[in-house]
C-alpha cells in the first residue's frame, strides 16, 4: 500500500493515485448511469426534460442508451479493475472487520454527541459496512445489466423468467444505488469526518487529524520504536507554511474546499516527534478544532 | 405442448394454402429435431390472395381476432386519473367499433391500396398487425420486460406487469402498440404521476400456437392468404411465391427481419404511396433497425468485465514488481 505519512508537510498519504482514478471513474460513470438509466424510462417527454438546455436528447431513447452503454464501460472496467488490483495487492482496509456493526453504532452515537469515539483504523466501522454494501449493490447492478445487454445485441428471446429477473433486480438496485449514493453526500458531510474530504482529491489528509482520529492507521504506518537515528526531520525546509500541495501526484488538482482547513502552518508539535506510535487520542492538541 | 406441432402446423396450413402438390415437397418433410418443440416460426401473408372479404362486413380476420381478444381487454375506471405534469389519456373503450386502425381492442385491420402497376389497375388488400420482429426494439428495452419475445418468434405484451409508457410504440418503426388508458398496474402506484394504461397488440395467438395450433386468422382467412409454419419453411415458401409472381418481399430484412413476410405482385414503395397511414395506420417504407446504432457499444460492455480483469491483474503485478526492487536496497 502507498500509504505513508509525510512528515515535512504534517500530512498523510491515505489514497494513491490509483485509487482517486478509480474513485472518479466509478463516481463519475456511476452519476452518468444513474442519469440516463432514468432516461431509459418513458418520463424525459412527459416531465419536461427534453425541453432542459443540454437535455434535448433525453427523449431519444437509442442515444441515452449509447451513453448509458458507454458509461457501463468505463465503469464496469473501473470496479473489475478495483477488485482485481487490490484483492491480488491483498488491500484489506476496505473490508469489514468482526464487530464492525456493534462499533458504529457507538460511532453513530457519537456524531450525536452520546458516546465517546473508538479509535479508528484506515477506515471506519461504517465505511467498511457501507463498502461491503455498496460491492453488492454495484455487482447485482452490473450483472443484470450485463444480461439485459447481451439480450439486446444477441438473444432478444432469452428465457423470460432470466429476463424479469435481470430486469427487476437492476431496478430494485438502481433505487439502493441512489440511496447509497445519497448516505455517502450525508456522510461527507457529517463535521468530524471533514477532514478526510481533501483525501479523496489529492490523497492525503492531514497528520494531526489522522494521528487524533485514526491512530491505528497511523500506528501501521510509523517507524518501529527502534529507530532512534532523526531520519525524519532534519529537512529544515518548513517555512513555507501553506504550501500543501504533495509533489508526489503533481497531476491532481488542489481541492476546492480549502475553507475546510484554516491555512494553518504544518502542526509543530506532530513534526518534532516521529517516535513510537503513542496513542495520542486524549493529547491535548491545539491544532484540530473539534 | 403438442409432439407434432409443428409439421401440423405446417403441414395443413399449406396443403389447405395451395392445395398440397407443389409444397409437399418443401414442408411435408418432417424435421424431427424441431417435433418435439414448436420452434421459430414464421408467418406469410400473400397480397394477391387476399381479397379484403367483399361479401363481408368486417373481414373474416379481423372479425375472429377480435372475437379472441377483446375481451380480454378490462374495462377502464371511470374516470380516468388525468397525468401530471402532462400526458394524453388515450380512451379507445367507448370506441371498441373501429376497425379502420390499430386500436387496443383492434389487433389487425385491412388497408385498402388502389396502384397501377405495369399498366394495369389494381386493388389490393393488405392484413396489418405486429410484425414480430427478429429483435424488437419494443420488447427488449421495456423498462419492465412487459414485452417479451418468445422463441416462437411472438412478441408479446403482459398486460398485467406493461404501465401503459408507450416506450415501445415510440421505438416501433410501424406504431403498432396501442394505449388503452385507465387500465393496468400503473392504477395501483402512482396514476397520476407514472404511467397511463396498458399497451396492446397482436400476440401472434401465443397461446395457440405453442399447442401447435394456428392463429385464429389464420383460420379464418376463407382464401388461404395467412400462413404460419416453420421459419424456413415459411421464409422459403416467400421467396418462391414472389419469383413465380415476379413480385415483392416486404419484412425479410426490415428492422432486422421479421416473422411476417409479406409477398405481393406489386412493389412496396406503390402500395406505401396509395394507403393511409399515420397514428395506428402502419407504412410499408424501408426500415433499418435504430437498435443496430448501440449493438457496437454495447459488445464493448460486455467485453469491460475482461478489459477491467486485465488491467487489474497487470496493475498489481506492476506495483509487486516495483516495491520487491524498492524493497532491496532501501531497505
Ligand atoms: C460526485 C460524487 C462523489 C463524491 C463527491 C464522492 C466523495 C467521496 C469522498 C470524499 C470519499 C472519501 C472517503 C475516505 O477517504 O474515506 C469517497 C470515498 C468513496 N466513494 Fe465516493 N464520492 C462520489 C461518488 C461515488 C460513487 C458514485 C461511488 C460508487 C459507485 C462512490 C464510492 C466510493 C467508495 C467505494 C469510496 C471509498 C474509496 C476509497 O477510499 O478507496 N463514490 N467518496
Ligand atoms: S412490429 Fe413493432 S410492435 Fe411488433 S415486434 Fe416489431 S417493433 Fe414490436
Ligand atoms: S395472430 Fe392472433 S392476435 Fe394476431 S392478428 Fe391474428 S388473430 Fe389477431
Amino acid at each position: 500500500m502507498s500509504d505513508r505519512i509525510l512528515y515535512d508537510k504534517g500530512l498523510v498519504k491515505r489514497h494513491s493515485t490509483i485509487v482517486l482514478i478509480e474513485h472518479w471513474a466509478i463516481a463519475i460513470s456511476g452519476l452518468l448511469l444513474v442519469l440516463t438509466g432514468i432516461f431509459q424510462l418513458p418520463i424525459a417527454q412527459r416531465y419536461y426534460i427534453t425541453e432542459v438546455p443540454g437535455l434535448t436528447w433525453s427523449g431519444d431513447f437509442i442515444f441515452s442508451l449509447n451513453i448509458h452503454y458507454a458509461a457501463s464501460v468505463v465503469f464496469i472496467a473501473a470496479c473489475l479493475f478495483h477488485v482485481f488490483y487490490h484483492a491480488l495487492l491483498g488491500h484489506k482496509a476496505m473490508l469489514p472487520k468482526k464487530g464492525d456493526i456493534r462499533q458504529s453504532i457507538q460511532v453513530i452515537k457519537s456524531f450525536l454527541g452520546k458516546a465517546e469515539e473508538p479509535p479508528f483504523h484506515k477506515y471506519l466501522p461504517e465505511q467498511r459496512l457501507a463498502y461491503a454494501g455498496m460491492v453488492m449493490i454495484i455487482a447485482g447492478l452490473i450483472i443484470s445489466g450485463l444480461v439485459k445487454t447481451y439480450k439486446n445485441i444477441f438473444a432478444p428471446d432469452l428465457s423470460l423468467g432470466i429476463l424479469l429477473w435481470a430486469t427487476w433486480v437492476h431496478n430494485l438496485l438502481f433505487i439502493l444505488f441512489v440511496l447509497a449514493f445519497f448516505a455517502h453526500m450525508a456522510a461527507i458531510v457529517i463535521k468530524p469526518n471533514r477532514p478526510m474530504v481533501r483525501s479523496i482529491f489529492t490523497g492525503n489528509i492531514r497528520l494531526d487529524y489522522a494521528r487524533h482520529r485514526h491512530p491505528l492507521w497511523i500506528a501501521e504506518l510509523e517507524p518501529p520504536p527502534a529507530l532512534p537515528e532523526q531520519t525524519q526531520p532534519e529537512t529544515p525546509s518548513r517555512e513555507p507554511a501553506g504550501e500543501e500541495e504533495p509533489l508526489q501526484d503533481v497531476s491532481l488538482p488542489e481541492p476546492p474546499d480549502t475553507e475546510e482547513e484554516p491555512a494553518e502552518p504544518a502542526p509543530e508539535s506532530e513534526e518534532e516527534h516521529p517516535e513510537p506510535p503513542v496513542k495520542n487520542i486524549g493529547e491535548p492538541d491545539t491544532n484540530h478544532k473539534p | 405442448m403438442s409432439t407434432q406441432s409443428n409439421s401440423g402446423i405446417s403441414r395443413r396450413t399449406f396443403l389447405k394454402a395451395a392445395g398440397g402438390v407443389t409444397l409437399a415437397s418443401t414442408v411435408g418433410l418432417p424435421k424431427p429435431t424441431r417435433a418435439q418443440e414448436t420452434g421459430r416460426l414464421a408467418t406469410l401473408i400473400d397480397l394477391s390472395l387476399c381479397d379484403g372479404c367483399p361479401e363481408r362486413d368486417t373481414p373474416a380476420c379481423i372479425v375472429a381476432c377480435r372475437a379472441k381478444n377483446i375481451e380480454t381487454v378490462p374495462e377502464p375506471v371511470d374516470p380516468i386519473p388525468k397525468l401530471l405534469p402532462r400526458g394524453k389519456i388515450e380512451d379507445w373503450s367507448k370506441k371498441k367499433d373501429v376497425t379502420d386502425r390499430l386500436t387496443p381492442y383492434t389487433y389487425l385491420y385491412i388497408q385498402k391500396a388502389d396502384v397501377e402497376y405495369n399498366g394495369k389497375q389494381k386493388t389490393l388488400h393488405i392484413p396489418r398487425r405486429c410484425m414480430h420482429c427478429d429483435n424488437p426494439a419494443c420488447a427488449t428495452i421495456c423498462p419492465f420486460t412487459a414485452n417479451h419475445k418468445d422463441t416462437t418468434g411472438a412478441v408479446v405484451i403482459n398486460k398485467n406487469l406493461c404501465f401503459g409508457g408507450a416506450k415501445c410504440r415510440t421505438v416501433c418503426p410501424w406504431d403498432i402498440p396501442q394505449r388503452q388508458s385507465g387500465i393496468g398496474i400503473y392504477l395501483h402506484i402512482l396514476p397520476t404521476l407514472a404511467g397511463n394504461g396498458v399497451m396492446f397488440k397482436c400476440d401472434l395467438c401465443l397461446d395457440l400456437i405453442v399447442e401447435g395450433r394456428n392463429p385464429v386468422c389464420v383460420d379464418a382467412c376463407p382464401r388461404q392468404a395467412l400462413l404460419i409454419g416453420p421459419r424456413e419453411d415459411i421464409y422459403a415458401e416467400a421467396r418462391r411465391r414472389t419469383e413465380s409472381m415476379n413480385g415483392f418481399i416486404y419484412g425479410d430484412t426490415e428492422n432486422g427481419g421479421t416473422s411476417t413476410l409479406y409477398v405481393s405482385p406489386v412493389p412496396f414503395d406503390l402500395i406505401n404511396a396509395a394507403i393511409d397511414t399515420g397514428p395506428g395506420k402502419p407504412h410499408f417504407n424501408p426500415v433499418v433497425r435504430s437498435m443496430a446504432k448501440t449493438d457496437a457499444m454495447g459488445t464493448a460492455v460486455l467485453l469491460a468485465p475482461i478489459a477491467g480483469l486485465v488491467a487489474g491483474v497487470a496493475a498489481a503485478a506492476g506495483s509487486l514488481k516495483k516495491s520487491s526492487k524498492e524493497e532491496g536496497p532501501h531497505e
